[in-house]
This record gives structure tokens, sequence and C-alpha cells, in this order.
């Protein structure tokens, strides 16, 4: 790892204030991402902005709206174990619950887990080439390229895939992103507008402005009852990514769905919104999509590389799974 | 030299078993050298041998007391790194380290300018700095010239008629096949005669030996011309032979080699490697203790793997399940070097007609290790499968099958014990209609080995009654020294806490390498000799006390008897000894032709598979394995869950994966090189059928390996019970489940 000048803001409005006067600065909050990409010098920033000692930015909040505020400090541990995400937004409660290990999700905030970086190996490790860091090709897709855990939608030119479990729950929970912290306060986000596609010889995939960070998350009141349920695939069952995850919200009138969000996660460079099955979902009663709803509409637009055909199937599984634990559950 | 003794060996438990099967007892004479100990009868009472006796150094390693090879810190430490190949094949032109100099705390670099590179992560240029930091800064600031040239890094791509070579002049290419075995024809009409023939191709993948302390070492010169190295080895006693000790620039006799704790080894760490040899290097140039501990990434990549393979096994039978012949032809990869060859183990069962060969394939990947077990995992899982796919044929239930043709006496009471425990007939009998589908499997093992002699074992006893036992052997995590400890302890009469163990300090006398499952079995009889020795010392000390002959002392468990009622224990007699210490010598004696030879195992195991999502998980395994006479059920069983985990994890989830055409490994962590973790652990129960074997005093054979080799066969027999088609390529993905699954017939 390379040294790096270490500052240690107390407030976000400090932290933000730090990233603006240091062009290039890097804020760092658990670590977990961060570090293993600074050992293996994949980046090498001179400045970095730990966010540790600040404590404005670690909340759970109800708000008088009916809105959930969730601090982007909060680590996933916070958020599996209170009382306020496990009663009004428990399949975040689960998410956060089966990411990693206890160990990391201690440790793992919910801001650096949005921005966490992805699982390529080829990204991962300096000896490879890799279309992000400035190669002229995407190695994955290549025929000796090993492919498994690459994405299915929207993986040209780069086959990366964002794979973070927890964002899909957010996006099925119309969660907008509350990004800023100058002293001008900040500015809000809808959920898909926090990643950028995937451009050479750029490896930040989130869409912020210089000094901008995640503040919190914010989980919007609804009018109308809302359920949301998310099914993972998953190898080993701790101390790993799912191959697939997706998240389900449906927004009801009556029996009747008014407004569907399927997301998915580790199909793509960013959190997926699955919008064919949304429409296919849209309208419908409960009754039938329960009995119908085969998840293949989710999978729908995939242009799966030959090492990843199996990803298709996963989503259509997971997706099918996620309604099911939305009917199910809430 | 010798004495006749005539005692009764065989099965000492589980007790049912033994009332079940009369015959696994048996009567054997052997000659016991005259300075050795009787051996202990199937029947003995013993006191600590055969009882669960914790490990000695367990409160060490939970507290983080133990000191690892990688805690050790001598004073003006140096740090040494080494710069691997991104390149499977290439030429290294130059390596510019003018700016790795440059680095504050740089003390030294080597260069391998011009080196043919064959292999991703073969060693390009070391560096040696003050702290670690300097140290990575150092290895990133080098700069290497490479001319890359055209690799193969599958075996398949390596047999290609085009494929580079690995070794340039080699007219045979990269095919080190051996000549074919002459008996094809009889063979061959063996199968044309056979009522039944099943035919499949089974592959396994290359699998790291992830040990989570890598290897290294801490090497120091000092100014006596003496030097002292930390190693995490198997085999302290040979650590610093030949290049190690000329680098170091220290004649070997004169080198102390000390492996105080080890974090795995699994064959993978026997003897001084190259990077070691770098190490020694740098601590003779600078004179400063060098510590040089490989990365994770370089772990993986250099540390040793266990090949793969390709299995092509034809399979001839009767109609009612009895084998009459075995063709194989495989291929395996140990990369750039030997010990590649696919697989055999075909030596479990009755194969009258059989037809075997095994190539090796040179690759330009780093070289395989031994690894728990070499070549039977794989072969296993291959002909396992075959046997169930044989007895699908048949309609016939697989256990049975086996048992048809499983010559192995204990074995056959083991397929009994565990079929009992485990619920055979009710787990087959399962059918499920979900998605989720359970299925049950089992497989054989086998090993073959009671120990060997030479080796020597120091015992010191002092006033104070304590006992040290010491040997330079390593505990590579087995638990040889609480084994050891409990054997002294038994033949003194004495507690096990009173007998402190040492290993892993060449002061000591030599030990053997930890490989083969030899280990205990080699030292444990020693120890016991060298017990022996300290009896009859302080026998003879006491005689002269009493002031009566020698021989009219004697020395029951846990004292000593004279004539007219004289007593001493053994606190008493070892009074005696004063200021000075009673030091003595066991010799580990040839063995002794026992009748069970072979050590025997199987193991059953129970999955559930998402057909949907192709997600295999193992809800059970029960586990039924001989190792000789069990000195300690605790230990023993540790290795087992441990064999067991492993095999699991060799089974669903561990593979190296390669990028076919650049050559390098793309998961070099232990997040994406995925390894069976708590989350995943079924409930193991293991069964020992402790065996008092006729080899050696103690009776013991080997565990380590055996416990490994029957799993992922088992795991891959119940998946293909549960899905009704076979997954025929480790590990069991996802994907290689989803696709087995859409290429059945339905
Ligand atoms: C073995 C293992 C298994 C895992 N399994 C899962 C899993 O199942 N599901 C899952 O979702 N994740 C999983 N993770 C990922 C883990 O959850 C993330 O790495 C973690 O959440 C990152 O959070 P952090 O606070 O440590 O981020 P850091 O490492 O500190 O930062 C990560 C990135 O986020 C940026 N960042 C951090 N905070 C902010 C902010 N407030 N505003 C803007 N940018 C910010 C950083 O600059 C950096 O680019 C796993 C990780 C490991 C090691």
């Amino acid at each position: 790892m390379k040294a790096f000048r270490f500052l240690r803001p107390r407030t976000l409005a400090e932290a933000s204030e730090a990233l603006r006067r240091e062009p290039g600065a890097v804020p760092k909050a658990g670590g977990v991402d961060l570090l293993d990409r600074w050992k293996e010098r994949v980046e090498e920033p001179e400045v970095v902005v730990g966010l540790c000692d600040v404590t404005d930015g670690a909340a759970l909040r109800l708000e008088e709206d009916g809105a959930l505020v969730l601090g982007a400090l909060a680590t996933l541990a916070d958020l599996a174990g209170s009382d306020l995400v496990r009663r009004f937004l428990p399949a975040l409660a689960r998410a956060a619950d089966q990411a990693a290990s206890p160990q990391i999700r201690h440790r793992a905030t919910l801001g650096g887990n949005l921005a966490q970086a992805t699982r390529c190996g080829y990204w991962r490790l300096r000896s490879f080439p890799c279309l992000l860091r400035g190669a002229s090709r995407c190695p994955v897709r290549e025929p000796g390229g090993v492919q498994e855990t690459a994405g299915i939608f929207a993986n040209d030119p780069c086959a990366s895939a964002h794979p973070s479990s927890v964002a899909p729950v957010l996006g099925a929970l119309g969660a907008e992103i509350l990004v800023g912290g100058g002293p001008e306060g900040g500015r809000g986000l809808a959920f898909e507008a926090l990643w950028r596609a995937p451009e050479p010889g750029r490896s930040d995939v989130l869409a912020l402005e210089p000094g901008e960070l995640i503040r919190a998350v914010r989980i919007p009141p609804s009018a109308h009852p809302v359920r949301v349920g998310h099914a993972e695939v998953r190898q080993r069952a701790a101390f790993d990514w799912p191959l697939v995850t997706a998240a389900v919200g449906l927004t009801l009138d009556a029996d009747r769905i008014r407004e569907a969000r399927v997301w998915l996660g580790s199909v793509a460079p960013t959190p997926h919104r699955a919008r064919a099955a949304e429409a296919a979902l849209t309208g419908r009663r409960l009754a039938e999509v329960r009995a119908t709803f085969d998840g293949r509409a989710a999978a729908e637009g995939a242009t799966p590389l030959p090492g990843t055909a199996y990803k298709a199937g996963l989503v259509a599984v997971a997706a099918r799974r996620a309604l099911a634990d939305a009917l199910e559950r809430s | 030299m010798s004495r006749e003794v005539t005692y009764r060996v065989g099965l000492i438990g589980p007790e049912d078993l033994v009332a079940r099967h009369p015959a696994l007892r048996r009567e054997i004479t052997v000659q016991v050298h005259d300075l050795d100990a009787d051996p202990w009868p199937v029947d003995a009472a013993l006191r600590w041998v055969g009882r669960e006796v914790p490990r000695v150094d367990g409160e060490a390693k939970v507290t983080g007391a133990a000191r690892y090879t990688y805690d050790v810190h001598p004073h003006g430490l140096a740090f040494a790194g080494v710069l691997g190949s991104p390149h499977a094949h290439a030429r290294v032109v130059a390596v510019d380290d003018a700016a790795a100099r440059a680095v504050p705390g740089v003390l030294a670099v080597r260069t391998f300018a011009g080196r043919r590179v064959t292999y991703a992560g073969q060693i390009v240029a070391a560096v040696c700095a003050e702290n670690p930091r300097a140290l990575d800064d150092a290895l990133a600031a080098l700069r290497v010239e490479f001319e890359p040239l055209p690799a193969a890094v599958t075996t398949e791509d390596a047999l290609a008629p085009d494929a580079p070579r690995v070794e340039p002049g080699r007219t045979e290419g990269n095919l080190h096949a051996p000549p074919e075995p002459g008996n094809r024809a009889a063979v061959d009409e063996a199968f044309a005669a056979a009522p039944v023939r099943v035919a499949a191709e089974y592959r396994t993948s290359v699998q790291t030996h992830s040990c989570l302390e890598p290897h290294g070492c801490v090497a120091q010169v000092h100014p006596d011309g003496t030097a002292t190295v930390w190693a995490s080895t198997q085999a302290t006693s040979f650590f610093a032979r030949g290049r190690f000790s000329r680098e170091l620039g220290v004649p070997e006799a004169r080198v102390r080699t000390l492996t105080e704790h080890m974090g795995g080894g699994f064959g993978s760490k026997f003897g001084a490697l190259e990077w070691d040899v770098i190490a020694a290097g740098f601590a003779r140039e600078t004179g400063r203790p060098v510590q040089l501990m490989l990365p994770r990434r370089l772990e993986h990549l250099l540390g040793g793997n266990r090949p793969d393979s390709i299995q092509r096994l034809e399979l001839a039978g009767t109609a009612d399940g009895v084998f009459l012949g075995l063709k194989g032809e495989t291929f395996g990869t140990a990369g750039n070097g030997p010990g590649g060859a696919g697989a055999a183990n075909h030596s479990v069962y009755r194969i009258p007609a059989l037809w075997m060969r095994q190539s090796e394939v040179a690759t330009f990947t780093a070289r395989g290790a031994a690894f728990r077990a070499p070549r039977h995992p794989q072969g296993f899982f291959a002909l396992e499968s075959l046997i169930d796919l044989y007895a699908a044929r048949l309609g016939a239930d697989p256990l049975e099958v086996r048992r048809r043709n499983d010559p192995h006496p204990v074995r056959q009471a083991q397929w009994e014990l565990g079929a009992e425990r485990f619920g055979w007939a009710a787990a087959r009998a399962r059918r499920d209609a979900g998605p989720l589908r359970r299925g049950a499997g089992c497989a054989a093992a086998r090993w073959l080995n009671a120990g060997r002699p030479p080796w020597q074992v120091d015992l010191t006893v002092r006033a104070d009654a304590g006992v040290l036992v010491a040997n330079a052997a390593q505990d590579i995590g087995t638990g040889m020294k609480t084994v050891l400890a409990a054997v002294v302890a038994e033949e003194l009469g004495i507690e096990p806490g009173r007998v402190q163990v040492r290993l892993g300090d060449t002061r000591d006398p030599a030990g053997p390498g930890s490989g083969g499952s030899t280990t205990t079995a080699s030292l444990a009889p020693a120890a016991r000799e060298a017990a022996l020795r300290a009896r009859e010392a302080l026998a003879a000390r006491l005689a002269e006390h009493w002031g009566v002959p020698a021989a009219e002392v004697r020395s029951p468990a846990g004292g000593f008897e004279g004539p007219e009622g004289r007593r001493a224990s053994f606190a008493e007699a070892c009074r005696l000894i004063g200021d000075e210490e009673v030091r003595v010598q066991g010799t580990r004696r040839p063995n002794w032709a026992g009748p069970f030879g072979e050590t025997a195992g199987c193991q059953f195991a129970e999955v559930e598979v998402d057909t949907e999502t192709g997600v295999v998980r193992v809800l059970r395994v029960v586990a039924v394995h001989d190792a000789g006479r069990v000195l300690n059920p605790l230990t023993a069983r540790s290795q087992v869950n441990g064999g067991v985990l492993q095999g699991i994890s060799y089974a669903l989830y561990e593979e190296k994966r390669l990028d076919r055409a650049l050559g390098d490994m793309v998961n070099p962590t232990l997040d994406t090189y995925r390894i069976l973790g708590l989350a995943d652990c079924p409930r193991v129960e293991v069964l020992l059928t402790s065996l008092e074997a006729g080899f050696n005093n103690c009776g013991a054979m080997g565990l380590g390996e055996p416990a490994t080799v029957p799993t992922a066969a088992a795991v891959a027999n119940a998946v293909f019970h549960a899905l009704g088609v076979q997954v025929r390529e480790l590990p069991m993905t996802p994907a290689r489940v989803l696709a087995a699954l859409e290429e059945a017939p339905r």
C-alpha cells in the first residue's frame, strides 16, 4: 500500500469540505473494500478522508413524515439489528444480516456498500489488464476469460458486476440517496442516479460531484401499502457475495399492483433495474402474479457471455422467489 | 537381540461391532526388539492412551499466545518479499531496479533478468528492506520488461499438437505418458464378455493448499558462524538442507531450525523452497535476521496445489453387481512439475481385469505439491462415481454393490456400522417433489501406513518428577504433542500434565517430515520406548538406594515395588535423581508384519440440492475410519473433521481459476478462492473403529490423509442420488449442476 495523508474530520460537513479542498482525495468508511484495493495498489490515493471519527453519519431515524433516513455510516450490523429497520423494512434487515460475515458486517457501512467496487478479479489485480484501468479491451469478455461472476446486462464493453446485495432491496423500497454534506446542505438523488456506467479508463462507480458524499439513504413514506421481498442465490452461505440478488417492491391498491420495482444485484456494472419484470407485474392482481410470474421477464435484455449463461436462469429464479417473499412476508 | 511376543490384536471398539465381528480379533506372534516395549494387546486396560486428553497447546492457540513463524520478530528484523511474473511464459528481458533501490530503507535487491519464466507468479525479483512499508514500495517500484511467449495453461491446451512446450527440446511435447500397460488385449476380452459396461469421463480442478499461515521463514546468521531459522515447515529436521544452508553460508549442522507452531501444511511445506533460499541469501548479505512470508496471492500461486485431472474410465461387471474389469486413461497437470498423473485408486475393490494408464501433462502453471492424500480424492471421486453409475444401471443399492466387491474385513464392518448410524436405507428411500432434493451417497477410503524407523526420541526426568520429551519433528496441528504426552504418561504411570513435549527444534534428535500420515505412528512408539528406558533407569536407582538387586525392583503402573514390601511412587523415585537428570532415548524400531496393514474407512453424505439454482449443501456426513489404535480420540476426530470439511470444500467450492489466455490466477484471495466456511459446515459424525494393528508397540497407524479421501466422492454420489444425474466435474458449482440438469434426459 502506498502511503497517503490521512485526514480525520469530525462531521460530514467537514468531510465534504476536506474532499473539496483536496482534489483526488478518497473517502474511507469501514475500509473493507478500500484496503484490499490499496494493498493491491489498484488505487494509490495521495489523500484519504477517514470517516471513522464522523459523529453525525450513522443515525437511523424515522422522520415526522414517515420517511426512514438511514445514515450512510451505519454499519450492516446496525441495519440488521435496528428495531426500526426490522419493524419497518424487514427485507432490508434480512439482506443486511445475510451479507458477508458477522465480522465484516460490523465494519462495513451502508454508504461503502453502495459505493463498493466490482469483485472482478481482473480489475482488482494490478497484473491483469482491465478496460477500466486503461487497457483497450475487457479480458473477461475474451475467449480465455474467467466469466462465472461477470455481469450479464450492460456488459459491453465492461463485464463487471456491482456486487451489493443490499442495494437491490433499497431500490425495491423506492429509496433515494441524500448526497452532499457541505455547508449549503445536500441534494436528493434518484436511486439509479447514484451510479455511473463504466467508462474506459475510469474506475469510480458513483456519479457524484467533486466533494460530494453519500450522507444517507431515504426511504420515502408511501400512501399505499408496500410489500418488499428479496432473494439471493448464494453458493456459500457466508463470507461471500451472492451470485445473483433480486428484490421486488410492490405498491398496492387493494389486491392490485399499482407500481412494481424490481432490482437485481451482481448482474451489471451497477445495481440493475429490471424494467420488463416491473411491467409484467404492474397493474396485475396479486393472485394472478402469484400463479403466473415465472421471473423470466427479469432476465429480459440479458446478454450473457458463454460462462455466464447460467446466470440468466438464476435471475429468473431469484426474481420469482423475491416476489414470493414479498407476497408471503409483509 | 529380540524376544517373541504373542498377543491378541484387532478391533478394539466399538464394543457391539467387536461382538458382531469376532474374526476381527486374532492372536499374532511378533519379534520384539529387546529394548522395545511389549505391544499392548487388544484388550489392554490403558489409562491415558485411547482417552480424550485435551490438546496440551490448546490454550496457547485459542488465546493467541502460540508463536507462529509469522510472529517471530528477532531484534533488528528485516523484511523480504518477491515479485512474481504476471505472464505464464515469458523471457525476462530486463529488470530496472534503480527506483526500488532508491526507496529509503531498502537493504538489498535481487533480480532474475534473463530468466525464462514458465508460470505466472514465478519469481523475477526480490527485495529486502528495513520495514514492510519500504519492502512494499520497493516491490512496486521494480520495473520488469518481459518478452511474452505463447503459453498453454490447461491440460487440453497443452496437449494440442501445436502447443508451446514447457521443456522446449522435448520431442513428446508436454505429454509424459508411461509405457502402455501390456495387458490391454486380455482386459479388452474381459470387457467384451462382460454383461454390463459403464463408461464416463470425470474431471477435477486444481485445489490450492490455502494454508492459513503462508509459506515462509525467518533466517538469522549469528556472528559466531551459526544460524537460527524459524520455518513454517512440515519437515523441520531437513529444512536447512542443501541450497538453503549454502545460501545462508552456514553448514547445515550449525543451523538450528525451529517450528514452534504451524499454521497448516497439508503436504505443501516440505523443505526450503525458492523464496526461503532467497531469504537465506538476504540474511547472509545483510547480516540481519530476515523474514520472508508469502503474501496470499503468491501463496495461492506458488504454495503448491492438488493437480487437476481428466479421467476416462470404464467399468465392467456382472448383472448382479460383481466387478469384472476396469479400464482407465487419465491425464493431470501439476504444472511445471511432476506428480500430475490423474489418479489411480482402483485398489479398494476386487477388480480382476485392470488396465490403467495415467499420464502427466506439463503446462505453464506453477508446480503442484503433495496435498493430503495425493491423487486419492480425485481418483476416488471418479471411480466411486462410476460405481454408482454401474449400480444405477443395475437398479442396485450402491452400498450393496460396494460390499460385494470389497475384500477388506474391517471396511465390511465399517460399511455396516456407518450405514446403520447414517440411516442409509431411509435416506436412500427418500424422494422429494419440490425444487429442493435430498440425496445420500457413500464412498470408501484406504491408506497404508504404520509409520517407520529410524527416529529417536529423547526423554529427560528431573528430581521434581518433571518429564521432558523431545524430538525435532513438528506438530503441524495434528496434536502430536498431546499424543506423545499421553503415551509417555501411560508408560510412566503419571498424569499427561506432568509430561512436557518439545517438538520442532533441531537441537533435539531428528524427526520425520509430516507426510504420508506417518508422524504419530513413527514417533509414538519411540516415545514409549524412551519412557520404558526411564522407568528402568529409575528402578536401577531405587535398587541401589534400597540395596537390592536391580532385577528385584518391579514397576507396576505409577510406581515401583521392591522386595519385603518396599514401595516408591514415581515422584519418590525421581527424588533420588538429585541435581542430575535422567536422560534416556527411545528408538523407533522396524515395523512388524501386522495383519491389518491397510487402514480402511468409508463415509456417508447427505446433501440437499436446489435444482433451480444448482446450489448444493451438505447436510450431514458420517465418517467411519480405522487408524490402527486410536491414541487420542479427541485429536483423531479432529483430523477426521478436518478431512471431511476439506473434502466438502474440494467437492463444492475450491478451484484455482486461471485466465486461459493470460495464464494468471484471477481468484488468488480468500474471498474469491472459495473455501468451505463455518456457515456451510454440516453435522459431521465421526466413528472410529480403533484397531490394534500389530505393527508397533503402540498399534498406531495413520489417519490424516484417509480422512479426506472419500468425502468428495460421497458428496458427488449423494448429488447423483438427489438429481438422478451425475455432475462429473469438481467442484460442483451451481453452473455445473445446472448444466448437468439441463443435459439430463427428462
Ligand atoms: C468476504 C466478503 C463478503 C461480502 N459479502 C457481501 C454481501 O454478501 N453483500 C454485500 O452487499 N456486500 C458484501 N461485501 C461487501 C461489503 O459489504 C462492502 O465491502 C462494505 O460494505 C464496504 O463498506 P466500507 O464502509 O467498508 O467501505 P470502504 O471500503 O470504506 O469504501 C468502499 C467505497 O465506498 C466509498 N465510500 C464509502 N463511504 C462513502 C460515502 N459515505 N460516500 C461516498 N463514498 C463512500 C469509498 O470511497 C470506496 O470507494 C462483502 C465483503 C467481503 C470482504
